[in-house]
């Protein structure tokens, strides 16, 4: 090991050791977010309350409060900030796009589909098993993403970028006039589960929702970071990366699904929370440059921290009634999103 | 000895074929350039050679084994591809894409070996861009541009070099710039070169062996001198060709021309 | 061949165009639209829950009698509605056919560019802080609201390097789309008016009264005739923005009226109907396809298919499955996300 690093010029070097030291730093913003989230809510509780509760120090109602209501939620929102970000970093990567996000191909809007079906006929969400959800959200999201590759595929043509993100942008517009029916058919309670639930908002503050998003993301993360210098390649291009000796077919065929289970996953639980898929990775790019080995970990890191801090000031802005997250980042996301509309060239 | 053959080769889409039948030898240690007009199917047979388009019928040899059932991973070990205008995505440095050329050779997380940094700095270094290395490579000139590509190419380790157009957009001086640099690494290092030139008298020029294509046919293979001739120019380009002698190669090369008017 | 001027060349593309545009079929198309419209919308009218014969219809229009209860109905509830769905056709229809003429965008829509976002989204805010707000006033927050998101939409367009690509004009307003969509049911969710604003938000063309329709109309009269003098000078733009300066067009003052009389029509009709995409889509096109380039047929035949096709789909929404109705938007999307997607493969290249 010492004999490599002599052997690396000085600059990888520091490359390599600045962008350690980022991910270190977004993981701490993650902490410092984690213990503001902790004391947001209706029911304050100071900073030494929140300490001492989470040592075991606390008074009963204070256990329950943050180990019951507000650490599950946490946790959720931190992953599905991770396997948003992370779906659309595959995203970005395999079409080339910048602009690739789960949401905005429509990805989102399948799960979202699949998920409001099953409620609508299901009402009661409680007699159902809970890790239903993310494999329902699965299935739609899949499906959906099939659609989206086969409208967009042209013989000989192959996967246009262009095409894809437009294939995408009119199924959502398709899925989306769907749902608007299915919405008018509830009652109105379950109307309004619904239309929180598709705003995007971390409604299931329960452990047993963690457990149902938690295997998807602990599996497919890393499965993708294995994967990371194969989407280097592909980022290149088609023939560059053939010319590399990458099986391009296959391995996007594979990192697709594993963005399609991400996104899906995530949705199922959080909601339509758009533009996470988006902004995540560029953010991270924009910090620890394109390599797939820190910007995958980057990017779930900022991804985890976006959703985890939108969901916080949902909770804080408006007290007592919250705002979900997913409206929180989109009016974050949107306007990013044109920024960077505004400075892509071609 | 040619590594590369080509065997009766058929290319195209459904109906129609843009190559047929089409069969040719790329001889070893050499610079091979294709050379025809628009369409004539050379960026066709440069991406059969390097298996990046399947052939309809018949097949192209490496080393005497036919490409297609080769690991890809296998024949990327032996040969790398420098595929026309390829983009870098955005924030990536120079020796992050040069970096990549090691693929073929990686497994796992694709750290970073000993070795991968010997042929890195090695291929930064022969294309002259070592003051150029931590810069993102959307910031660099066409011409460095086009350096970081073949220094990605170079770090492949690999015997044989294709390269589609790799002068395209490139004003009067870089071009030159490129081209010398590869007749370097063939002189040097011994690498087959094959590539596509748009440009007659550059092809004429560096090359030791040409291919001259018109229609998805074959219609003259050899030296330059037996390729560059007036009636090859004439039937190929469809120009009347004043041809001369290049004062550094001493190969043919043509001065000027007309639109060849056929007597009817 | 390259002998010749660039303006030898554009005036060859006017000629081209004229070759291109068919004056009779044109006529057709104008004059059997309208008939078909006229029957669509007797059809419309006469059929309902109280079960009325299209001959009922006719003397309740010229021959109105106040004491027969199916000619109240008719001239109450029915005959506002239908027209109201025929004036909003054709508002979207007329709005997406100089779109796509002043763009050059053979997507452009008002539904994709972020216009009838904007204006729902100053409609939730309307609903919200000042329930009950009369419609004299909504309609002028929902013309503001649509210049809101074209705003934006065109802010980010001219700021971007390169200009406005038609993918990025479509992206820009699917993102903005979202962002006021969010705002939208931010507020929705707070002031707990969702399923109302839902509702609404699918389309609907039942509430629509006599007093709306006095309301919008003389707007749209005078955006229409607007829209019909300027018809000429888009033809020209839709060559180019370059080629129209060349043929010395003021096209900075053209787009400018444009986009005003864009902004009226789209906004007037959102406030009628809420959200309803594809309507300026699909009708541009289809005329297009039938009468030719030149704007001066595309936008009256536009009027008249754009109000066709919207009275059709109210149509079929109540009879899908009565006594429900279903959004005439999800109805309407049905049919333009096929087309959308038609033109997004097909157009490939030219995009």
């Amino acid at each position: 090991m010492k004999e490599m690093t002599t052997f690396m010029s000085k600059s990888q070097h520091k490359a390599k050791k600045r962008n350690l030291f980022i991910v270190g730093i977004l993981a701490f913003f993650i902490v410092i977010a984690f213990f503001i989230s902790m004391n947001t809510g209706y029911i304050k509780l100071s900073p030494t309350e929140v300490i001492q509760t989470f040592f075991g120090y606390g008074n009963e109602k204070q256990q329950l409060i943050l180990f019951e209501f507000r650490l599950p939620r946490i946790v959720i929102a931190v992953l599905v900030g991770m396997g948003l970000a992370v779906s659309g970093c595959i995203l970005q990567g395999i079409s080339r796009n910048a602009l690739a996000d789960p949401g905005i191909l429509g990805i989102n809007a399948g799960a979202g589909l699949a998920v409001m079906l099953f409620i609508s006929f299901f009402p009661s969400t409680t007699a159902v098993p809970i890790f239903l959800l993310p494999i329902l959200a699965f299935l739609g999201a899949g499906l959906t993403a099939i659609i989206i590759y086969t409208l967009a595929y042209k013989r000989h043509e192959g996967i246009s970028p262009m095409r894809l993100v437009l294939t995408g942008v009119a199924i959502a517009a398709g899925i989306s006039s769907v749902m608007i029916v299915l919405t008018l058919r509830l009652s109105p309670e379950n109307y309004q589960f619904v239309a929180t639930w598709l705003a995007g908002s971390i409604w299931g503050s329960n452990w047993k929702f963690v457990l149902s998003l938690l295997p998807w993301i602990l599996i497919l993360i890393p499965f993708v970071f294995t994967k990371a210098r194969v989407l280097n390649v592909l980022n290149l291009g088609d023939l560059t990366a053939t010319g590399l000796g990458a099986s391009i077919e296959k391995e996007r065929r594979v990192l697709l699904a594993a963005a399609v289970g991400l996104a899906g996953a995530s949705v199922s639980i959080s909601g339509g929370i758009g533009f996470v898929g988006l902004i995540a990775p560029h953010l991270a790019r924009q910090l620890v440059g394109s390599r797939h080995q820190f910007l995958i970990p980057a990017s779930a890191l900022a991804g985890g921290l976006l959703v985890l801090v939108a969901d916080t000031i949902g909770r804080w802005i408006l007290q007592p009634s919250e705002i979900p997250a997913g409206i929180v980042v989109a009016v974050i996301g949107a306007p990013y999103f044109l920024y960077l509309l505004s400075r892509l060239k071609e | 000895m040619p590594v590369l053959n080509v065997d009766k080769v058929a290319i195209g889409y459904t109906s129609t074929l843009i190559i047929d039948g089409l069969s040719v030898s790329i001889p070893e240690k050499k610079i091979t350039t294709i050379i025809g007009p628009n369409g004539c199917g050379k960026s066709t047979l440069l991406k059969a050679i390097s298996r990046l388009l399947k052939t309809k019928s018949g097949a192209v040899y490496l080393d005497g084994r036919a490409i297609h059932q080769l690991q890809t991973k296998e024949v990327a070990k032996k040969m790398a591809i420098l595929p026309q205008s390829a983009t870098a995505p955005g924030g990536l440095t120079v020796f992050e894409l040069v970096s990549y050329g090691r693929f073929p050779h990686q497994n796992g997380l694709g750290t970073l070996t000993k070795e991968d940094y010997k042929h890195i700095y090695w291929a930064i270094d022969v294309t002259g861009l070592n003051e150029f290395k931590d810069r993102p490579v959307e910031e660099l000139s066409g011409g460095q541009r086009q350096r970081v590509w073949i220094a990605m190419a170079l770090a492949q380790g690999t015997e044989i070099l294709i390269l589609d157009e790799p002068t395209t957009y490139l004003d009067l001086a870089h071009q030159l710039d490129i081209l010398l640099l590869l007749q370097r690494l063939n002189e040097e290092e011994g690498r087959t070169i094959v590539m596509v030139l748009h440009d007659l008298n550059h092809a004429s020029r560096f090359s030791h062996y040409m291919i001259a294509m018109k229609g998805g046919k074959l219609i003259k293979e050899g030296d330059p001198e037996e390729v560059m001739t007036f009636p090859n120019l004439q039937s190929v380009f469809n120009i009347d060709a004043r041809m001369a002698t290049c004062p550094f190669s001493n190969n043919p090369i043509c001065l000027s021309y007309q639109l060849y008017q056929k007597n009817e | 061949m390259s002998i010749r001027s660039a303006e030898f060349t554009e005036i060859e593309k006017l000629e081209e165009i004229k070759k291109h545009t068919h004056p009779v079929i044109a006529l057709v198309v104008l004059f059997g639209g309208i008939f078909a419209l006229l029957i669509a919308i007797g059809l419309s009218i006469s059929f309902g829950a109280a079960d009325i014969k299209l001959v009922t219809v006719w003397t309740a229009v010229f021959n109105f009698e106040p004491e027969i209860t199916s000619h109240q109905i008719i001239r109450d509830i029915r005959m506002p509605r239908v027209l109201g769905a025929a004036i909003v056709g054709s508002c979207f229809a007329v709005a997406g056919a100089l779109m796509q003429g002043m763009t050059r965008n053979p997507l452009a829509d008002s539904g994709l560019l972020g216009l009838n976002a904007g204006a729902a989204f100053m409609l939730a805010l309307c609903f919200a802080f000042f329930p009950g707000l009369p419609y004299m006033y909504l309609i002028m927050y929902s013309f503001l609201g649509a210049g809101l998101g074209v705003g934006i939409v065109y802010g980010v367009g001219s700021l971007s390097r390169g200009g406005l690509t038609p993918m990025r004009l479509v992206l820009a307003g699917a993102a903005v789309s979202a962002l006021l969509g969010a705002l939208s049911e931010g507020i929705a969710l707070y002031f707990q008016i969702g399923q109302d604003l839902a509702f609404w938000y699918a389309g609907g063309v039942s509430g629509t009264k006599w007093i709306n329709l006095q309301i919008m109309s003389p707007w749209i009269i005078v955006a229409m005739i607007g829209a019909i003098i300027l018809s000429r000078s888009i033809t020209l733009l839709s060559l180019g923005e370059e080629v129209a300066i060349g043929l010395g067009q003021r096209t900075k003052t053209i787009k400018l009226f444009g986009m005003l009389i864009v902004l009226v029509l789209a906004g007037a009709a959102v406030s009628v109907v809420g959200a309803v995409g594809f309507v300026g889509l699909i009708v541009p096109h289809l005329t297009r396809y039938l009468v030719g380039h030149d704007y001066r047929w595309i936008i009256p035949c536009s009027v008249v298919l754009g109000g066709l096709l919207v009275v059709l789909a109210d149509l079929a929404a109540r009879m899908i499955n009565p006594p429900y109705e279903t959004p005439i938007g999800a109805l309407i999307a049905f049919i333009g996300v096929p087309f959308f997607l038609y033109l997004a493969r097909k157009g490939g290249k030219e995009l």
